[in-house]
């Protein structure tokens, strides 16, 4: 078995609402996969029951795990960032090392101090977390983490509310310290854009439902965006584009399993970014 | 697993330095007010303040060891106050902060089970905390009799025997060590209902938790006419069967003088074998265990959304 995150029919509600609507998909090992929607699209919900915090109906596995009942096990192996504020803010960042070091079997004191040198964290070893500023602690935390050895990492809304250059820096050390292809990672973010060149995978949810599950490579071949204009516009029109928009008294159309060859006559021909094809998709799902 | 325990147990005196900074006030106060009555006795002639301590004077080596151990239980007892005060403060709070501030989701996202970390609150309050207000009784105890030997030896006295050779300082200790631990399995039923309701409450964690104390016989009235409810809780305030062999007047009494008992024992004074035989304690214990027992499932099960 090479999935390292194997769903079959996931469903999880509250009360009458559906989170999550009836989801598979697989993540397998060595991979980035992003998992992008809109607020309330079920992301966070499917993630929580990725990490064993709340129950499902349907077939999960994580790393050969079930999440919710085989939480500790599953936590030796798999690491998250829900959000930046979750460390605790009476803690040293010594005690917070101290601590990691005792209670994980596969956390690396060497790794994360060394880790920590090249960050402005390196010289506050005794300050607590809430006199470090908002990119200091995602620093401190990403430090932890990639010193954990472990198999899959779960990211959500990792950079929220750090300024741009954080949000780089962030991505960069996230490639560069911890990604390898032992390792597995599935990211959620509203900034779509900032990750889209360092995804393997991505998978689009809406209302509880995947409506794209596809590896980056296969984007662009599944979809060409078209720039054209004029009359150009109309007959192009009549090939059945999934979205429309003007930029520039220029319309741009966009093609699911498109017509290249034909396509071509009638303007120029671009893949489409994650973020346009991201609101074409979700529009026409509620449409 | 007992490693996890250890690093749990130091995380939870990181956090909560009140769990030494309040007895250590109370140290201070102690010998402060200590230091007062010395310093307000030496004000009188040295006749009157001899007197208190002196064998060559009025007071009998009795009344000397009954006024040193009684000083001592004295000031145990304003030690024993605060850590009431601080233990409920801290399980209320133990499960509830941690959730107020979202850093759960971070404890939860390491290989800890979450009865290993409920425990570790339990071991807080029963043992730890405890155990740390023991140590500062005990070095308070110290220092005061320093400061007491000092001042006696100024005014002429020999405080090898007035002092250290009147009072069994290891027996007061022990006993201290012991009728401490013994009220905190005997208040284990509160400790475990305070424990609940930190991890089930969403605000006002002292509320929540002392409101059912004050409704539920006001309900059981209404429809029982009854105060079984009130007679159990007030029942464990009042009763604790350890102590059912301790009068503290009994120290000044004729008969103990004449009996002539070396050194004053409080450990002996004390009933252990009908506090550990007692039904009601073994019943609080269990009581303890089920409040324990929800918090974790609370904690396992509960969606944080």
């Amino acid at each position: 078995m090479t999935s390292l995150v194997s769903a079959r029919g996931v469903s999880k509600h509250y009360g009458r609402v559906r989170a999550v609507d009836d989801i598979s998909f697989e993540i397998e090992k060595g991979r980035i996969m992003g998992l992008i929607g809109p607020n309330g699209a079920g992301k966070t919900t499917l993630l929580k029951a990725l990490l064993g915090l709340t129950d499902c109906e349907g077939e999960l596995s994580v790393l050969g795990l079930d999440p919710f009942k085989q939480r500790k096990e599953l936590m030796r192996n798999i690491c998250f960032i829900a959000d930046v504020a979750v460390l605790p803010r009476w803690i040293r960042v010594s005690q917070l090392l101290d601590f990691v070091e005792s209670v994980h079997p596969n956390f690396s004191r060497d790794k994360a101090e060394a880790l920590l040198k090249k960050t402005k964290v390196d010289k506050r070893r005794d300050s607590r977390v809430r006199e470090l500023s908002k990119g200091m602690v995602t620093q401190l935390h990403l430090s932890i983490i990639a010193a954990i050895d472990a198999k899959f990492l779960v990211l959500d809304e990792p950079t929220l509310g750090l300024d741009i250059i954080f949000r780089k820096e962030f991505y960069a050390n996230l490639l560069s310290d911890y990604f390898d292809e032992e390792r597995t990672i599935l990211v959620t973010t509203h900034q779509v854009e900032e990750i889209e060149n360092i995804l393997t995978d991505i998978m689009f949810i809406n209302e509880g439902r995947i409506i794209l599950d596809r590896t980056m490579d296969s984007l662009a071949e599944s979809y060409v965006e078209l720039m054209t204009s004029g009359e150009l516009a109309d007959e192009a029109r009549n090939m059945g584009p999934i979205a429309e928009r003007d930029i520039f008294g220029k319309k741009i159309m966009l093609f699911e399993k498109p017509d290249r060859e034909r396509l071509a006559d009638f303007g120029e021909l671009h893949t489409p970014s994650v973020a346009d094809l991201f609101v074409a998709k979700i529009k026409g799902a509620t449409a | 697993m007992i490693g996890t325990q250890i690093a749990l147990l130091k995380r939870e005196i990181w956090e909560y330095r009140s769990i030494y900074v309040t007895p250590i006030a109370v140290a201070i106060a102690v010998s402060l007010i200590s230091l007062a009555a010395i310093v307000t006795v030496s004000a009188f002639d040295t006749e009157v303040h001899l007197a208190i301590l002196s064998a060559a004077n009025i007071a009998g080596d009795a009344e000397r060891q009954a006024a040193l151990t009684i000083y001592f239980v004295g000031t145990s007892w304003i030690f024993l106050v605060a850590l009431g005060i601080l233990t409920i403060f801290y399980s209320l709070d133990s499960l509830y902060s941690e959730r107020k501030d979202k850093s759960i989701l971070f404890w939860r996202s390491l290989p800890v089970t979450d009865s290993e970390t409920v425990i570790s609150k339990l071991v807080m309050a029963i043992f730890v905390i405890p155990l740390v207000t023991v140590g500062v009784i005990i070095l308070t105890n110290i220092v005061n009799l320093v400061i007491t030997s000092i001042w006696i030896a100024i005014q002429g006295g020999d405080a090898g025997h007035m002092v250290w050779g009147s009072v069994a300082l290891l027996d007061n200790w022990i006993a201290a060590l012991v009728f401490t631990i013994a009220s905190a399995l005997w208040m284990s039923p509160f400790i475990g209902w305070f424990l609940f309701v930190s991890t089930v409450t969403k605000r006002a964690p002292l509320l929540m938790a002392f409101m059912p104390l004050i409704l539920i016989p006001i309900i059981e009235w209404i429809f029982f006419r009854s105060k079984v409810f009130v007679d159990a809780v007030v029942d464990r305030g009042d009763l604790n069967p350890l102590l059912r062999g301790m009068d503290i007047e009994e120290l000044f009494d004729e008969d103990r003088m004449q009996v002539n008992e070396e050194l004053i024992s409080l450990l002996g004074r004390l009933d252990i074998v009908q506090f550990l035989g007692s039904p009601s304690l073994w019943t609080g214990v269990v009581v303890c265990g089920l409040f324990t027992t929800a918090a974790i499932y609370v904690r396992r099960y509960r969606d944080e959304s």
